[in-house]
Parts: structure tokens; C-alpha cells; sequence
């Protein structure tokens, strides 16, 4: 039972990796808080859901082009939103406020269009059986779905510390004055970052329906609270201490289902509460300030 | 002396006349005029984990006062009329302390005449006590938790699903009988902590525990409603190596743990999951006829064939439900059902009221117990309010799909079968 739990929570972990991915990366580069980012997941479950029942896609095959699509739509929705919100004395709360205006009408919106009954993607679409690791099973989606996480984490780092857009991205993350002042465009950087956010929550939401059991349009706060435990944990404004973070959750969130599994409704709490007490800034947070 | 008495007397009797001569038109005003409209208050929740169980009741709710009111109204015995109705129905977003507020706003802003509360035991269990508060009788379509009805609570019925401890009855006899039988001895229970669920897993788990009982239970572990993974409980489960796994949780849960259960290698020999007899429509295209074939549930109208007395059979109710909300996203399914009967008991409770006071409701609604038939059965009161007609038989998911009757032996169609899922 231990390993099983945390073996599955490695792997449950990487999964919730690629959902505080995008967050993290938002509140790194623009010090905004996208309360939205759970309904942008629910958004891209369901894209995927429609393409595979309309469009007979396979979330494999959905997931370029939501990924695309949910980047492009960053871009306009970064110039109407994010400037005006930046140029604000107060940035990060009101923030919070705007995003969880975004982040209702979105869900009002999405039973609107989409009805409240659960719906979900045959999980045999992502292969049939069990993959055996160290003699246990674990559900192939799960497995397909955290190697999926785990290239979208390689594919941020080439694109953070490989790539000259990636450096500038960076520069705006240390210091948004400096970078400005050195003449970047950070508004460019950060439409560019923005859209990528949005793309990793499209990403996760894909593989939602086989994570997460089904889908609704109601599951955006369940989201929301499970990416923000991640994210502190793992350092709030470090993408890739997001890792830490998603496996921390995943691993604490099976080991709760097996011992303690009434409980396991707190964990996100628990997390959040622990790390703020005893280490505010985050598990990376000091190799975070020293860079 | 006799004078003074007199004067005092005739004081007296002027007083009273000119009393008598004020209050009789008030009096006989609030006795004769009829309301243009009488207002049932209600909650639905069009979004967050119980929409889906929401959504339903109050789509056939509004259908069954649409009805009424385009027939000239309900006729309300109290004014010998017919009579518009006009539903107020709140938005309550599945969170418990909206419905509270939006509760409390139904019974002293919009004064409504009749209150039904939210669907399910999690947003019926703040409307309880408020409703208890302000001396208002409940109308409670499918809050079954068995905390809700006791004998010094007279302002609540439950409508449309037996109570909790109630519910289960043939679960736990066919487990005794029939599953034994089969060698379904050793029992896991798995179950969300609400009202609802929690509820039953104690009634079953006392059950079983009885003295002679063959059952032995090897796994018993309530996990959170909003539980969406059950892949590392499925694998706590196989550990402890049961026959028979019993899965009770809401709409999401069940879907999650059969998903999970086909992902996994891990294969018992029978599973119960609460749901999929109950909105089979949702379970079958989430988990599909494959996921669900040997599962035993609950069969509730939708597999049975009871004929009304009052309303509409499944089938009519079923077309009129897909002709007005056919493609809106709410499926058709149980809830839906208890809906309608929500609005037929609330009809019939106005036909035979003597007054629109609460405890003349209260009393027409006890009046129809044993009475009145619907699609679901017969509607029987306990003295507290619980629900304990409309019983749910067992059944079991055949490979094509279909939902037999297993237990008990005088509704059965099959035969129960140790049938993996």
C-alpha cells in the first residue's frame, strides 16, 4: 500500500506539476494572480471533450492544438487586461478581484454552453490496462498524462534558460523595472509568458477527464486551491519549483487517502498553512532570492 | 349604582360593536380574497458539485408549475379556485452558506407561500433549521439524511426518495441472503462523508454487524465528496480482499471509482455503486455499458414499470422533459423524476389544504401518506416526515447495458451474477 501510494503519488504529482505550471509562471513574470487559471483548465477539458466527440480527435492529437489555441487567445486577452492592472498602485490584489470576476463569468458562462452534468473522455482513447512499475499498477492514463507534464516542465526550461526570449523572460521576472529600463519589451515578454500560462492550463485541462474522473464546468475552484497549494510549496514566482510542489501535493494527497483518506480534503490547506508559517517563501524559496 | 353598571355596560357593548364593526371586513377580507398568485420559494444549483443532482429537480419543478399554470393554475382548496403559482428559485451554486442566505431571503423578503428546499442532503441540511426557525413547512424533494426528521420537528417531508436509514433496506437483505449465498461474504464499504452517503454506510454497517449475519466487513472508509480519484483506495481495497465492494458516494465519485476501476488490474468479483441506477444516463456515457456491466445499483423508476395514480408515467415525463429541455445540457434521470413528484405532491398538498397557514400544509401533506401513487411508488410518511414508501429494489448491469431487477425476489427479472465489472 505505501509504495502504491507513493509511487501513484509521483506520478498524481506530475500531473498537478503541469497545473500550477502556468500559474506559477504568470505570477513570476507579471506579480498578477490569475484566479481564472482552474476555469482556463476547465475550458480546455472541455475543448478536448467536443473535439473528441465532434471531431473524433484524440486528446494526444487534441492537445497541439489547444495548446496553440489557448496561447493565441493569451495574447489579446494579456494587452486588454494585464497593462492597465500592472499600471495599478496595487497589482497583485487587484488582480485577485479582477480574476475572480474573469473567473465567474467564465463558469457562468460554461454551464450556460455546456449544461451541468458531469461528461468525460473514455479513458481506452490513451491505450487499454495498467502499466506495471516495481510490481504496481497504475492507470496508463495517469502515466501518459504525467509524461505529458514532465515534457511540458522540459519544454518551459529550454524555453527559460535556452532560448534568448526565454532570458529576457527572466530578466522581467528579477526585476520588471530594471528589465524595462534596459530597454526589453516587457509587455511583449509578458504577452508571450501570459499566453504560455494559459497553454499549460489548456494542457492540464486536457488530460483532466482521465486525472480528475469527469468534468464540469463547477471545477475551476477545486483547481484553483490545489494549484495555489503547489505553487507555494514549491515557491510562489518559480516555475520550475512548481516540480517540487506538484510532487509534494501528489505524494501528501495518496498518502492521506490511504491513512488518513476522510481527511485528505485537507491537505491544500494543510499545505498552504504549513508553508506559510514555517517557511513563507516557499520550499525553493531562498535559492530563489540568492539567484 | 345600577346606572353607573349600565353606562358601564353599554360602554362595554359600544366598544365591542364598534370593535366587531372594524375586524369583521379585515377578517372576512383575509378569509375570502383569493391571492392573485400563491409563491412556491425554492433553490436549485446551476453550477458546482451538485448541479447536476439540482438542475434536474427544478427543470421538471418549473415544467410541472408551467403545466399547472398555463391549465389556469393549481386549484387551492382553501379559496375553491384555480389559482396561478409563480416559482421563486434562487441560485445557490451548491455552496451551503449561499443557501442558507437565499433560504432565509425566500422566507422573510419574498414571503413565499410554500419553501422546497435545494436537492440533496448537503444543501438540504442548512435548510433544516431555518425553515424549523421561522415555523415553515419544508418541502424536502430528495434530502434523505437521517438527521434531518425527528419527532419534535414538525415542518419537513421528504418527497421523492426514502430516507437514508430506510434507503438501503434491500441493499442490505440481498447481502445477506442472495450475495451470501453467492459467497459475497466479505463486504468493503467505501463512502463519501455527507449526509446522504455517510447515512447509509451506518445503516448498512449496523446491518450487517447484526447478530447472525454472514457478512463479515473487511474495508470501511468514508473519503471526501469531492474526491475524484479513488485509484490508491481501489488498491487499499484489493488488499484487504473482499467479494463485494460497496461504493456510495454522489454523481462524481461513482464515475470516478468505475473509471478508476477500469483502469486498474485489480478486478472484484461484484461492485455496488449508488448511481448508475439512479441517473443512468450521466453514468453510461461516462463510464459506458462496458464499465458498467455487472455493477449491482439501486433501480429506481427509470428501471421499473409503476404505474401512477397522479401525473405522468416515466415515458410521458421523460418526452416532456426532452421537448423543453432537450440539448440544455441536464440530463434526464431520477432527480428528474422527483421533481415532477416534488410538484405533484405540492399540488395535491394545495387541493386538500384548509388554509395556506403551514400547519393546514403540513397536515395535507401527512394527509396524502399511504395515498398517493406516482411514478415512483407510494408516497408514505413517518410520523417525523422521513420518507419511507418508494423503496429501490437491486439490480445489476447486464453486458448490453441493461438494468435487471435482482432483489427483492417478488420484483426480480434475473438472477444476480458474480460478474466482474
Amino acid at each position: 500500500m505505501l509504495l502504491h501510494a507513493l509511487l501513484g503519488g509521483v506520478v498524481f504529482g506530475c500531473y498537478f506539476t503541469l497545473i500550477g505550471l502556468g500559474l506559477n509562471l504568470v505570477f513570476g513574470v507579471m506579480r498578477i494572480v490569475n484566479l481564472a487559471h482552474g476555469d482556463v483548465l476547465m475550458l480546455g477539458s472541455f475543448a478536448a471533450y467536443f473535439l473528441f466527440h465532434l471531431a473524433a480527435l484524440s486528446p494526444l492529437s487534441a492537445a497541439p492544438l489547444i495548446v496553440i489555441g489557448f496561447f493565441l487567445l493569451g495574447l489579446p486577452f494579456y494587452y486588454l487586461v494585464v497593462p492597465r492592472l500592472a499600471a495599478s498602485r496595487d497589482a497583485e490584489m487587484l488582480s485577485f478581484i479582477l480574476f475572480f470576476g474573469v473567473q465567474q463569468i467564465i463558469e457562468a458562462l460554461a454551464a450556460i454552453a455546456f449544461g451541468s452534468s458531469e461528461r468525460s473522455i473514455p479513458a481506452r482513447v490513451l491505450g487499454i490496462g495498467a502499466v506495471h512499475l516495481w510490481g504496481q499498477s497504475l492507470p496508463r492514463a495517469w502515466v501518459i498524462s504525467a509524461l505529458v507534464a514532465l515534457a511540458a516542465v522540459l519544454a518551459l526550461y529550454l524555453y527559460l534558460y535556452h532560448t534568448r526570449l526565454g532570458l529576457l523572460t527572466r530578466a522581467v521576472m528579477a526585476s520588471r523595472e530594471e528589465a524595462r529600463a534596459s530597454g526589453i519589451d516587457i509587455h511583449r515578454v509578458s504577452a508571450i509568458a501570459f499566453g504560455i500560462g494559459l497553454a499549460l492550463a489548456g494542457l492540464a485541462g486536457v488530460f483532466a477527464p482521465f486525472m480528475l474522473g469527469s468534468i464540469t464546468p463547477a471545477m475551476g475552484s477545486t483547481i484553483n486551491l490545489a494549484a495555489f497549494a503547489v505553487i507555494v510549496v514549491g515557491t510562489l514566482g518559480n516555475p520550475l519549483g512548481t516540480v517540487l510542489g506538484g510532487l509534494v501535493y501528489g505524494v501528501g494527497l495518496l498518502m492521506m487517502q490511504t491513512y488518513l483518506s476522510a481527511w485528505a480534503d485537507l491537505l491544500p490547506n494543510l499545505l498552504l498553512i504549513l508553508v506559510l508559517l514555517v517557511r513563507p517563501s516557499g520550499l525553493l524559496g531562498r535559492r530563489v532570492r540568492l539567484a | 349604582m345600577n346606572q353607573g353598571r349600565r353606562r358601564g355596560f353599554l360602554n362595554a357593548l359600544l366598544m365591542l360593536l364598534i370593535t366587531l364593526a372594524i375586524a369583521s371586513p379585515i377578517a372576512a377580507g383575509a378569509e375570502g380574497a383569493a391571492p392573485a398568485e400563491i409563491k412556491i420559494g425554492h433553490l436549485h444549483a446551476a453550477s458546482g458539485p451538485y448541479a447536476s443532482i439540482s438542475m434536474p429537480v427544478y427543470d421538471t419543478l418549473k415544467l410541472w408549475v408551467d403545466q399547472q399554470n398555463a391549465a389556469g393554475g393549481a386549484f387551492v382548496k382553501a379559496f375553491n379556485k384555480k389559482i396561478p403559482l409563480k416559482l421563486i428559485s434562487y441560485d445557490d451554486q451548491s455552496n451551503p452558506g449561499t443557501a442558507a442566505i437565499l433560504i432565509n431571503q425566500l422566507i422573510t423578503q419574498d414571503k413565499v407561500d410554500l419553501l422546497v428546499c435545494d436537492s440533496g442532503s448537503v444543501l438540504t441540511a442548512v435548510a433544516v433549521p431555518i425553515a424549523r426557525e421561522h415555523k415553515m413547512f419544508l418541502f424536502d424533494p430528495t434530502g434523505t439524511g437521517a438527521a434531518f426528521f425527528s419527532k419534535d420537528n414538525p415542518y419537513i417531508a421528504l418527497l421523492a426518495d426514502p430516507v437514508s436509514t430506510v434507503w438501503p433496506r434491500y441493499l442490505w437483505e440481498f447481502l445477506k441472503s442472495d450475495a451470501a449465498a453467492l459467497g459475497l461474504k466479505r463486504v468493503a464499504i467505501l463512502y463519501a462523508t455527507n449526509d446522504f452517503t455517510g447515512t447509509q454506510a451506518s445503516a448498512i454497517r449496523a446491518a450487517l454487524k447484526e447478530a447472525g449475519s454472514p457478512s463479515e466487513i473487511v474495508f470501511d472508509q468514508g473519503v471526501p465528496t469531492s474526491t475524484s480519484n479513488y485509484s490508491v483506495l481501489i488498491d487499499n481495497i484489493a488488499a484487504t480482499n473482499p467479494d463485494i465492494v460497496l461504493e456510495l458516494g454522489y454523481v462524481g465519485n461513482d464515475i470516478a471509482f468505475l473509471r478508476n476501476l477500469q483502469d486498474q488490474d485489480h478486478k472484484f468479483k461484484a461492485v455496488f455503486t449508488l448511481y448508475p441506477g439512479i441517473e443512468t444516463n450521466v453514468l453510461m456515457k461516462n463510464v459506458g455499458a462496458q464499465g458498467l456491466a455487472g455493477v449491482f445499483t439501486y433501480v429506481t423508476a427509470l428501471g421499473l414499470t409503476l404505474k401512477p395514480e397522479i401525473g405522468m408515467t416515466v415515458e410521458e415525463l421523460r418526452a416532456a422533459f426532452e421537448k423543453a429541455y432537450g440539448g440544455g445540457g441536464v440530463e434526464f434521470g431520477w432527480n428528474a423524476i422527483a421533481g415532477h413528484v416534488t410538484g405533484l405532491v405540492i399540488g395535491e398538498t394545495l387541493a386538500h389544504a384548509d388554509s395556506l397557514s403551514q400547519a393546514d400544509l403540513r397536515q395535507a401533506v401527512f394527509g396524502l401518506s399511504g395515498k398517493l401513487k406516482t411514478l415512483v411508488g407510494t408516497f408514505e410518511l413517518r410520523e417525523d416526515g422521513a420518507q419511507i414508501g418508494e423503496l429501490t429494489p437491486i439490480g445489476q448491469f447486464g453486458p448490453d447495458g441493461k438494468l435487471a431487477v435482482v432483489y427483492p425476489h417478488e420484483f426480480a427479472t434475473a438472477k444476480p451474477k458474480i460478474n466482474a465489472p
